[in-house]
């Protein structure tokens, strides 16, 4: 049986408080700021004591470290929040971190792998996200890895000068068993 | 020409006047939310306790930007039948999440919720300077769905088995109503 933790090209971890300088590196990169609610700089401290926070990795806090598995470099961070374990859905949020580290499988990667925690592990019925409805490139991953879109919020974010959309996505897990066959 | 051109109060329905919630009402309150019928649809499930109830009063007694709460008081009798809430308000956002309930069973199908609803939502843009007021509501609660639709409010979004109660999976509406969308 293979780990739980680990993808083709990734494998997720707990966030340990030395990952956070790499994170504040991560906030100024342009692709991530474009597509964030993260408005405010956040400091160091900030950023060690939510890392730290979050090493508690439980049902209601699945946050985890996205690495290479072939030299074991942080390159992202995946997040499952639950809030009410009665209807069994997490919110999931996701990021890679630098321009060069996208579009090379190493998010569908990810993704596939914390899916797969969130029905194998988690024991969930259903895995939501919100998308900012121009960020084609991610709404194709998702949808790659087997999300379907519910729906549009209008104008329910505003960063640089306007109002964006956010489209609603969710996998639930009858549709993720079946893709498994 | 009048001296001051006095608007009417932001607060005032038609049948309905929101108010500031207030620690007497914590009867009513654990009463309503005690209800089956009023928690249906909801996504209360435990029984409230009064201990509860009197923190969640006293917690919310203030209305502000980030967290607007009401009791909803029929004008004719100057009773509670109700609470309603913009809540999560978001400051860049300019973005409200709208929570309804009529408790009292006397005021239920007699246009309370529709009042009650756009009183709240007139507040929300005219007096919090919203831009957006969203909220969720489960599909089959049909009533509820058709007050929302007949405001305004714009179904954006279905969310498949988003809540387990009574046995079950239910959709979720989301639903949304921008500045400038407002009916009556």
């Amino acid at each position: 049986m293979s780990s739980p933790f680990e993808g083709q090209l990734v494998r997720l971890r707990a966030r340990e408080p030395g990952d956070a300088e790499t994170v504040r590196r991560w906030m100024t990169d342009e692709d991530v700021l474009l597509y964030n609610t993260a408005r405010y700089p956040r400091s160091m401290q900030t950023l060690i004591q939510r890392s730290t926070a979050a090493g508690d990795v439980s049902y209601y806090n699945a946050r985890f470290a996205i690495v290479r598995k072939a030299d074991g470099e942080l390159i992202g961070d995946v997040f499952l929040q639950c809030e009410e374990p009665e209807n069994r859905c997490a919110w999931l949020s996701m990021l890679i971190g630098l321009p060069e580290h996208r579009s090379q499988g190493y998010g569908t990667d990810a993704l596939r792998t914390v899916v797969r925690f969130a029905f194998e592990q988690m024991n969930l019925q259903r895995v939501e996200l919100e998308v900012f409805a121009e960020n084609h490139r991610a709404r194709t991953a998702y949808r790659k890895a087997g999300f379907v879109e519910e729906g549009v919020r209008r104008r329910a974010i505003f960063t640089h000068g306007r109002y964006h959309d956010q489209v609603m996505m969710a996998l639930l897990r009858d549709e993720w068993e079946a893709a498994q066959q | 020409m009048s001296a001051v051109d006095v608007p009417g109060n932001p607060l005032e329905g038609r049948l309905v006047r929101l108010v500031a919630r207030e620690p007497s009402e914590v009867e009513a309150q654990r009463r309503w939310f005690n209800d089956p019928a009023v928690i249906r649809f909801m996504q209360l499930r435990y029984p409230a306790s009064r201990a509860e109830q009197e923190r969640y009063l006293a917690r919310v007694g203030q209305p502000s930007f980030a967290s607007a709460h009401f009791t909803v008081v029929r004008k004719d009798r100057a009773e509670p039948i109700g609470r309603v809430q913009l809540m999560r308000g978001r400051a860049e956002e300019r973005r409200a999440e709208l929570g309804v309930a009529i408790g009292e069973a006397q005021a239920r199908g007699g246009g309370y919720g529709t009042d009650t609803v756009r009183a709240i939502c007139r507040f929300g843009f005219e007096m919090m300077n919203l831009h957006r007021i969203e909220l969720h509501v489960t599909a089959d609660h049909e009533a509820a769905v058709h007050v929302y639709e007949k405001v305004g409010f714009v179904q954006e979004a279905r969310l498949r088995d988003r809540l387990f109660k009574h046995g079950r999976y239910y959709d979720r509406l989301t639903m949304g109503l921008l500045r400038g969308e407002l009916r009556w």
